[in-house]
C-alpha cells in the first residue's frame, strides 16, 4: 500500500473556553510526506463526536486547508456549551474532530479518507482564565505527551510546532520560549523563529528506532522567569525495506525419520532472519507476508511434509542502540504418520519469500536433508521367560512384552497377542494401554496357578505393526513356583482397605503377586505424595498411574484410579483420579470413599504389667 | 437507584435520569417509531462500509431519532440482572458509532458515587475480630479469615478456588474458562469489603505478598504457556460484550489524570478499584501482581509488547496503563492504609 501523506501523530488536544472570540487559534496540525513535492490539504469532518455516541453538526471549529491551523469560527456561547453537554456525565466534556489529509484539494463533504488524526477538544464551562492564573506548564504545553512518529526513508519535514496557537493568542504580554535539547548529530532542527521541529534527513529504523529529547520551555513575566521541561519523543515507524539473511550462512539441515514416524513430528529447523520488524499482531497477515513453500512436483513428499513457520522478536545493536529485528524459524514437519517399511532419502528444498520487500534479494533457499530409514518389527533375541508365584491373585503384573525399541516409537501402533496353547493351563492375558507402547503380561485366572498340573507354560507373544501388518513371534516361558499358602477368613478383596501394617500384611487381595499385600510405610511428613498405604505391589500402585490393568477392576489400586470422595488432607491425581498426595495412611473402600488420616492410636505395647501372669 | 447527585456546574437541563438499557429497549420496544428506527439503525450500523451506509438520508433520520430516545444515553450496572442483554444493546449502538478504534472506550456502566470510606466503615465492624491489629500481622491472612467467617464469601472463593486447582489432565493444568467464571462470581456476588480486602490488602513482608498475589490463583486464571501481545489480548477482549465493557470501565476510571490531586478521575479510589476487580472477574485480560514485592507494587496483564512491530508506542502506552498508573497505584495503596482522599463538602 502506497503510504501518502500522513501524521506523525495520533491524538492532538486543546481546552476550548466559552465565549472566545471568533477566530481564536486553537491548534497546529502538521502532515509528513512521502514523497518530494506532495503538497498537504487539510480537512475537517464536518461531524462533531460529542462524548459516547452522540454526534453533532460541527459549527464552531474550522481547519486553514493549507497549514492545519484549527481556529474557532464562531464563539461558542453558553447555549452551545450546553446542547454540546448534554447526556455528558462529567463536568468536563470533551468533543471530538477528525481531521483528514490528502494531497490534492478537498471536496465537498468528504468524510471518509484513510489518513486521518484525532482531536480532542475540552470544552472548559468558563471563559478563558486570566494568563497570570496558568502555570508555566499549562502555558507551556498541552497535558498530552509529546510523542511522535516518523516513517523511515521519507522526506525530510516539519512535523511539530512547539508554541501552543491559543495560549500564544491569549497571553500575547508574556514571552514564552522554547529550546529543543538534542544530543550531538540528532536529525532534528528547531527553528526559533516559528518554534517548529523538523526532522533533517531520512531516517532508518535497522540504524536507529527511538529518539528520545528535551523540550525546554521559559516562560518570562517582567523580572520572573519560569522554566519547564518535557520529554520529547520520536519513534520511527518501520517499512519493509531489508532482505532475509541466513544467520552464519546454515542453508541446510538434516531430517531423519527412524522411531519417531508420527504426524506432527518437528523433524528439523532452519533460521531465516530479517532486520525488518514483523508485527505478530495481526499474525495471520504477517505469516502471509512472509512464506515458506516445498518446492517440489512429487505428490507424496507435498502430502507427506509440511512446513511450520513461526517468528519471534529479536535485538541488534547496529550502533549501540538498540533495534528490533526478526527470527523467522521454518520447521520441516510430518503431515502425516510414515509407515515403518518407508526407506528413501532426497533433499527438500523449502522457499522462503519476503513478499513485502522490493529488491532483488528478496526470497532465500532452504534446503532439508531428508532421510527416511525402515524400523524392523522384532523382538531381542532372547525369549521371555517369567516364574509366577502360585498364590498370585488376579490382575497381579507379571511383566511387560516390548519389541525392539518400542519405547522409542511415536506414530507407530504395536499389538500384542498372545497366541493360546494348546494345554489346558492358560491364566494370563495381555492388555494394552490406548497408546501404550508395550504389552502388560497380567494373571487373569488365578485358579489355574493352583492346579498341580500347571508348573512350566510356553506361549507364543505376537507383536503385529497395526499399519503394515508386519508381525513378528517369541516364545515365552512361565514356571509357576512356590507352595501354596493357606488363605486367611475374613481378608477383604482389596488390600487398600487395610488401615495397619499387620493386617495388611496377613492377608491377600487383588492383584497381589505371592498371595500377601505389600505395606509401604510413607515418610509421615505433612501431605506427602510418599503415604503410608497397604497395596498389591509396590512396584506398580501407587505410582500416580491408573494403569490400564489397574483400571479393570476398582478393587486393584483406588490408590491411583479413585474417582470418588477423598476424605482427610489430600491431593488429588491427574484428572482428578487417585489419591496423588496424602496425610498420614491412605485407605480405601473400593467404589466408595479414600480416607487419609494420621493414624493415632499407637499400637499397644506390652509392657511388663501385661506380661505378669498373675 | 436513583441517578448520581449531580456534580457542581452540571447543567440542569442537560440532565437525563438514566434508565438501563434493558429498560430503554423496552420502552423504545413499546412506541412503534422508536422500535422501527432503532431496527433501521442496527441495520445501518451492522454494514461493512459503516460510513456510506451512515450517510444514507434512512440511516440519518434514524439516528436523529433516537438520539432523543432513552436508548442513546443508557447504561449499564454491573452485576445486574441481564448485565450481558444490557451490554449488548449498549454496544449494538456505540459500536458503531464510536468507530470501536479507539483507544479508550468510554464505560457503559454507571459511574460509581460511593467511595472507599464507606467500605472502611463496614470493614471497621468487622475487624474487631480480628485478634492482633499490631504491627506484626499479616493483612491478607485477616482478610482470608473474615472471608472464612462470612458464609457468602467462604462459599464462593472456596468454589473458584477449587475450581482453579482442579487439575484436567496431564497437559491440561485446569478449566481456565471455568476458573474465570468462578472468579466472576466471587467478584459479582461477594461485597466489595471482603473483596477488595482479600485483592488490596498491603503487605511488609513477602509471605503476605505472596498471598496476595495467589489471591485469583494466577497459575490456572492468569499465567498461560506463552505471553501473547497486548493489542492482540486487547482485540481479543473487544471481541466480547463483557470483556469490552469491563475494560472500558478500567480506562474510564482508573485513566491516570494530570488534573487530580490523586491522579485518578474525580479523585474516586473506589470506582478505580471496582473497575480493576470487575476485570479481574474473568477475561483475558485478567490483572495481577507481577510479583510478591512488598516494596514496590506492579501490576499487569499476561501480555508483552514483544512483536509490536509499528505499534510499539499504542501497545507500550496500553501496558503502561497497568504497570505504570499513579491513579490505580495510589488507589491500592490508600486501600490498604486505610486511607480514603478528604473531600470537602
Amino acid at each position: 500500500a502506497a503510504f501518502g501523506l500522513y501524521f506523525p501523530r495520533k491524538e492532538y488536544s486543546e481546552n476550548v473556553y466559552i465565549d472566545q472570540p471568533a477566530g481564536t487559534p486553537l491548534l497546529r496540525i502538521h502532515a509528513l510526506r512521502d514523497s518530494h513535492g506532495e503538497v498537504a490539504h487539510f480537512h475537517l469532518c464536518q461531524n462533531l463526536i460529542v462524548s459516547r455516541a452522540r454526534s453533532h453538526e460541527n459549527n464552531w471549529f474550522q481547519i486553514r486547508e493549507k497549514t492545519g491551523l484549527l481556529y474557532l469560527s464562531q464563539s461558542l456561547d453558553r447555549e452551545d456549551f450546553n446542547m454540546l453537554s448534554v447526556g455528558n456525565w462529567m463536568s468536563l466534556s470533551k468533543v471530538m474532530l477528525y481531521v483528514f489529509l490528502s494531497s490534492h484539494p478537498f471536496q465537498e463533504k468528504e468524510c471518509d479518507s484513510a489518513t486521518r488524526t484525532t482531536v480532542f477538544l475540552s470544552l472548559i464551562n468558563a471563559t478563558a482564565p486570566a494568563c497570570s492564573s496558568l502555570t508555566a506548564r499549562q502555558l507551556c504545553f498541552t497535558e498530552m505527551d509529546l510523542s511522535f512518529h516518523i516513517k523511515e526513508n521519507k522526506p525530510p519535514g516539519t512535523f511539530h510546532q512547539l508554541q501552543l496557537p491559543s495560549v500564544h493568542n491569549l497571553c500575547q504580554n508574556l514571552s514564552i520560549s522554547y529550546k529543543l535539547l538534542a544530543a550531538e548529530g540528532m536529525p532534528f532542527r528547531y527553528n526559533e523563529n516559528t518554534t517548529g521541529v523538523s526532522v533533517t534527513q531520512r531516517l532508518d529504523r535497522e540504524e536507529r528506532e527511538r529518539y528520545e529529547l528535551i523540550a525546554k520551555c521559559t516562560v518570562r513575566e517582567g523580572f520572573r522567569e519560569m522554566q519547564v521541561e518535557v520529554p520529547f519523543l520520536v519513534n520511527v515507524l518501520d517499512e519493509d525495506d531489508s532482505p532475509p539473511f541466513l544467520p552464519n550462512g546454515t542453508d541446510a539441515a538434516d531430517a531423519v525419520v527412524e522411531f519417531n514416524r508420527k504426524e506432527g513430528t518437528v523433524l528439523a529447523t532452519l533460521t531465516v532472519y530479517d532486520a525488518d520488524t514483523t508485527p505478530i499482531y495481526p499474525l495471520e497477515s504477517s505469516r502471509k507476508k512472509y512464506t515458506g513453500t516445498i518446492i517440489t512436483d512429487d505428490p507424496w513428499i507435498s502430502e507427506t511434509f509440511r512446513v511450520e513457520h513461526i517468528f519471534d522478536e529479536i535485538h541488534f545493536s547496529p550502533n549501540g542502540s538498540q533495534v528490533r529485528g526478526t527470527q523467522h524459524e521454518y520447521k520441516l514437519v510430518l503431515n502425516k504418520s510414515i509407515s515403518v517399511t518407508e526407506h528413501r532419502s532426497f533433499q527438500l528444498d523449502v522457499l522462503v519469500n519476503d513478499t513485502e520487500f522490493h529488491g532483488p534479494e528478496r526470497s532465500v533457499m532452504l534446503h532439508f536433508n531428508v532421510s527416511i530409514l525402515p524400523v524392523s518389527i522384532q523382538f531381542p533375541n532372547m525369549t521371555y521367560q517369567f516364574t509366577v508365584n502360585r498364590n498370585a491373585e488376579r490382575f497381579a503384573q507379571i511383566g511387560k512384552i516390548c519389541i525392539e525399541n518400542c519405547m522409542k516409537f511415536r506414530g507407530v501402533n504395536i499389538t500384542y497377542k498372545l497366541l493360546s496353547p494348546n494345554a489346558s493351563c492358560y491364566p494370563v492375558s495381555i492388555l494394552q494401554g490406548r497408546e501404550d507402547k508395550y504389552g502388560s503380561l497380567y494373571v487373569n485366572d488365578s485358579s489355574v496357578l493352583r492346579r498341580p498340573e500347571c508348573k512350566e507354560i510356553q506361549y507364543t507373544i505376537q507383536a503385529t505393526d497395526r499399519q503394515s501388518r508386519k508381525h513378528t513371534k517369541t516364545l515365552l516361558t512361565l514356571v509357576l513356583e512356590g507352595t501354596l499358602l493357606k488363605k486367611e477368613e475374613d481378608c477383604p478383596d482389596s488390600c487398600a482397605v487395610s488401615k495397619h501394617h499387620a493386617e495388611c500384611e496377613e492377608c491377600g487381595g487383588l492383584g497381589v503377586l505371592t498371595g500377601r499385600c505389600q505395606w509401604r510405610r510413607g515418610s509421615g511428613k505433612g501431605i506427602t505424595t510418599n503415604y503410608s498405604t497397604c497395596t498389591p505391589s509396590i512396584k506398580t500402585c501407587p505410582d500416580g498411574i491408573c494403569d490400564v490393568i489397574e483400571s479393570r477392576d476398582p478393587a486393584v489400586c483406588p490408590q491411583d484410579c479413585t474417582s470418588g470422595n477423598i476424605i482427610g488432607g489430600h491431593g488429588k491425581g491427574t484428572g482428578n483420579l487417585g489419591i496423588k498426595s496424602g496425610h498420614g495412611i491412605c485407605y480405601c473402600f473400593p467404589r466408595q470413599n479414600c480416607y487419609c488420616e494420621k493414624d493415632d492410636i499407637k499400637e499397644q505395647l506390652c509392657d511388663d504389667v501385661c506380661k505378669t501372669v498373675i | 437507584l436513583a441517578g448520581p447527585p449531580s456534580p457542581p456546574g452540571q447543567d440542569p437541563h442537560g440532565w437525563r435520569v438514566p434508565v438501563d438499557c434493558v429498560r430503554a429497549n423496552e420502552l423504545c420496544a413499546a412506541e412503534p417509531s422508536c422500535s422501527s428506527r432503532y431496527r433501521t439503525l442496527r441495520q445501518c450500523l451492522a454494514g461493512r462500509d459503516r460510513n456510506t451506509m451512515l450517510a444514507n438520508k434512512e440511516c440519518q433520520t434514524a439516528l436523529e431519532v433516537l438520539q432523543e430516545s432513552p436508548l442513546y444515553d443508557c447504561r449499564c450496572k454491573r452485576g445486574m440482572k441481564k448485565e450481558l442483554q444490557c451490554l449488548q444493546i449498549y454496544w449494538s449502538i456505540h459500536l458503531g458509532l464510536t468507530e470501536g478504534e479507539e483507544f479508550y472506550e468510554a464505560s457503559p456502566y454507571e459511574p460509581v458515587t460511593s467511595r472507599l470510606s464507606d467500605i472502611f466503615r463496614l470493614a471497621s465492624i468487622f475487624s474487631g475480630m480480628d485478634p492482633a491489629a499490631n504491627s506484626k500481622s499479616n493483612h491478607c491472612l485477616d482478610a482470608a479469615k473474615a472471608c472464612n467467617l462470612n458464609d457468602n464469601c467462604k462459599r464462593l472463593r472456596s468454589g473458584y478456588i477449587s475450581t482453579c486447582s482442579k487439575e484436567i489432565s496431564a497437559t491440561e493444568h485446569c478449566s481456565r474458562r471455568k476458573c474465570h467464571k468462578a472468579l466472576r462470581q466471587f467478584f459479582d456476588r461477594v461485597p466489595s469489603e471482603y473483596t477488595y480486602r482479600l485483592l488490596f490488602c498491603s503487605c511488609k513482608d513477602q509471605a503476605c505478598a505472596e498471598r496476595r498475589r495467589q489471591t485469583i490463583v494466577p497459575s490456572c486464571s492468569y499465567e498461560d504457556k506463552e505471553k501473547p501481545n497486548c493489542l492482540d489480548l486487547r482485540n481479543t477482549c473487544r471481541t466480547d460484550h463483557l470483556c469490552r465493557s469491563r475494560l472500558a470501565d478500567f480506562h474510564t476510571n482508573c485513566q491516570a489524570s494530570f488534573q487530580s490531586l490523586t491522579s485518578c478521575p474525580g479523585d474516586n479510589y473506589q470506582a478505580c478499584l471496582g473497575s480493576y476487580a470487575g476485570l479481574i472477574a474473568g477475561f483475558d485480560v485478567t490483572p495481577n501482581y507481577v510479583d510478591a514485592s512488598t516494596a514496590s507494587i506492579t501490576i499487569s496483564p499476561w501480555c508483552s509488547c514483544r512483536g509490536s512491530g509499528n505499534l510499539e508506542e499504542e501497545c507500550e502506552k496500553f501496558l503502561r496503563d497497568f504497570t505504570e498508573n499513579p491513579c490505580l497505584r495510589n488507589a491500592i495503596q490508600a486501600f490498604g492504609n486505610g486511607t480514603d482522599v478528604n473531600l470537602s463538602p
